[in-house]
């Protein structure tokens, strides 16, 4: 299999950088747009939910769990490794509660609520192995998108624009009922060509990319030409414009773009 | 579509409390417990800012996604808040969420994981006492809110249009706070006109009335006025308020009779909500 990938990512605006609470990754570990070695791909992105606290961390733990876990076969396993990921987060509590202390600065009345509830995000992983089978499971509103020459393929596991809202289906840092997360998790399949290319995205892109593709234009051209001579600029640039534009809502945004060659 | 802006620290809007410290605040109102109607209130704007600061707050600090302003009218119109934001009129919420006038330890049951109920000690930030004298200029109050939302409106024109809640017994007597309501309602931001919401705190009895679409159950007159002078709940919000087990129409209105408001806090949009799997 020869493929590459790149991620791409910036943080909501009005915030500071430290305030991103996405996280992407994949494995084998490469420079962006080099070569992946090796006969599986695996991808992990994680959308930190605004409303809770530590969602960043949250976010980085799962999307580190899923990327050196065994390829997804189904929504037991799935819900194996949120678990796992899970089992470690009171560790991760445990050392933000001691740094604050040992910082002087202690865990405040109004934060209490939201730490004891836990951190939480979406999640969506994906496989891509040499036999040219990929497979893909999701929870939450982060989504994966297959372009083969110019046509959407698959558009997973949301498929219309209309369908982003406030209240997608979440991992929470306590939960630990993988027959619940199991019952949530969607799952998908298929196979790749070469010259395909996927793009994850969390909601904000996603919903962007939607939209482009429900009135009529090729939102994967963009996404494609990112960080080549086609489109030279950073990608926060390219997503503040979008901002600007009206055409993209203010949130973390996280791309990681796959191409199969 | 109105009231669809996002509410975030690029884009903050306001909240204005208007709080009745008149002195029929001091008359009880409730069952087996009776309780003095400016004791509820002052509960609930305390609350309410305890809510609206656990929604915005993240790692070491509230994010100003709200500016806040909390006004008392009886013997004067002028800033309720204690402490170090005395005087004060739009607060940033980070502010308001650091700077109580105190704390009290409350106790609250909560869950013992096996079936039962235990009591827990919490902390009850205090921004507001209660205060219940001289009469109740309502009119000013309002006229007061409006003067604070225009210069937020002016300085924020793309804003989530501000909100406004009144807490009262709903006995105005400097005239008829109806026009004042309307000149609220009638500011606006390009994302649609400031909401005035009421919670009447009354002694007159009948049952308590949360988000009602008419005023056929309210017992009087005051109850009545308030209610036309509620802002319509915005969809989403309808919406919400239905999650929450309230029966909703295209005419409910952001008005609340003897009854909790705190939910109003869950009707705010701040981005994705921290929900949990069921």
């Amino acid at each position: 299999m020869r493929a590459s990938v790149a991620v791409f990512s910036t943080h909501k605006d009005g915030g500071a950088a430290a305030d991103y609470e996405d996280a992407a990754t994949f494995r084998p570990s490469v420079p962006d747009d080099t070569e992946v070695p090796g006969e599986n791909i695996s991808v992990a992105v994680a959308d930190g939910a605004s409303e809770s606290l530590l969602a960043g961390r949250w976010a980085r733990l799962l999307v580190g769990e899923f990327a050196e876990a065994e390829p997804l076969l189904d929504g037991e396993r799935f819900a194996a490794t949120a678990a796992r990921a899970a089992a470690r987060w009171p560790g991760v509590y445990d050392a933000y509660v001691d740094e604050r202390r040992d910082r002087g600065k202690p865990i405040t009345w109004y934060e209490e609520p939201g730490l004891a509830r836990g951190a939480y995000a979406t999640l969506l992983v994906a496989h891509f192995a040499e036999s040219g089978m990929w497979n893909a499971a999701a929870l939450g509103d982060s989504c994966l998108f297959q372009v083969r020459e110019e046509r959407l393929l698959s558009a997973f596991p949301l498929d219309t624009a209309a369908a982003f809202g406030t209240q997608p289906h979440l991992l929470n840092s306590r939960n630990v009922d993988e027959e619940l997360i199991a019952a949530k998790t969607t799952l998908i399949d298929g196979r790749w060509e070469q010259e395909d290319v996927f793009f994850l995205c969390t909601d904000a892109l996603a919903a962007w990319f939607l939209l482009g593709s429900e009135s009529g234009r090729n939102p994967w051209t963009t996404l494609r030409d990112l960080g080549t001579d086609a489109i030279p600029c950073p990608f926060e640039d390219w997503v503040a414009g979008e901002r600007t534009a009206g055409r993209m809502r203010n949130d973390d945004v996280t791309l990681v773009r796959v191409h199969m060659w | 579509m109105p009231y669809t802006a996002e509410i975030s620290r690029a884009n903050p809007t306001c909240f204005v409390f208007l709080v009745d410290q008149s002195a029929s605040m001091s008359d009880p109102i409730g069952g087996e417990e009776p309780q003095r109607k400016a004791d509820v209130v002052a509960d609930a704007i305390n609350r309410l800012l305890t809510e609206l600061s656990v929604k915005c707050a993240k790692e070491e600090g509230v994010r100003d996604y709200f500016h806040v302003a909390m006004i008392g009218y009886g013997a004067t119109v002028a800033s309720a808040y204690g402490g170090a934001l005395a005087g004060r009129d739009l607060v940033p919420l980070s502010e308001v969420a650091d700077n109580p006038a105190r704390s009290e330890n409350r106790t609250k049951k909560v869950s013992d994981g096996a079936g039962g109920l235990v009591e827990t000690s919490v902390t009850f930030p205090v921004w507001m006492d209660p205060v219940a004298r001289n009469g109740t200029p309502m009119c000013r109050a309002l006229s007061y809110a409006e003067q604070l939302v225009s210069r937020w409106l002016a300085e924020h024109p793309g804003c989530f249009p501000p909100i406004v809640l009144n807490l009262t017994d709903g006995e105005a007597n400097d005239g008829d706070p109806t026009g004042p309501a309307a000149a609220i309602h009638a500011q606006s931001s390009a994302d649609g006109p400031v909401l005035l919401f009421n919670l009447h705190v009354s002694d007159g009895g009948g049952t308590p009335v949360t988000f009602p679409d008419s005023d056929d159950a309210l017992p009087d007159a005051y109850a009545r006025q308030l209610f036309a002078m509620s802002s319509p709940l915005p969809a989403h919000m309808r919406s919400y308020a239905a999650q929450l087990g309230y029966t909703v129409g295209d005419a409910t209105r952001g008005f609340v009779y003897n009854a909790e408001i705190t939910s109003l806090i869950e009707f705010l949009d701040i981005g994705t909500r921290a929900t949990d799997l069921r």
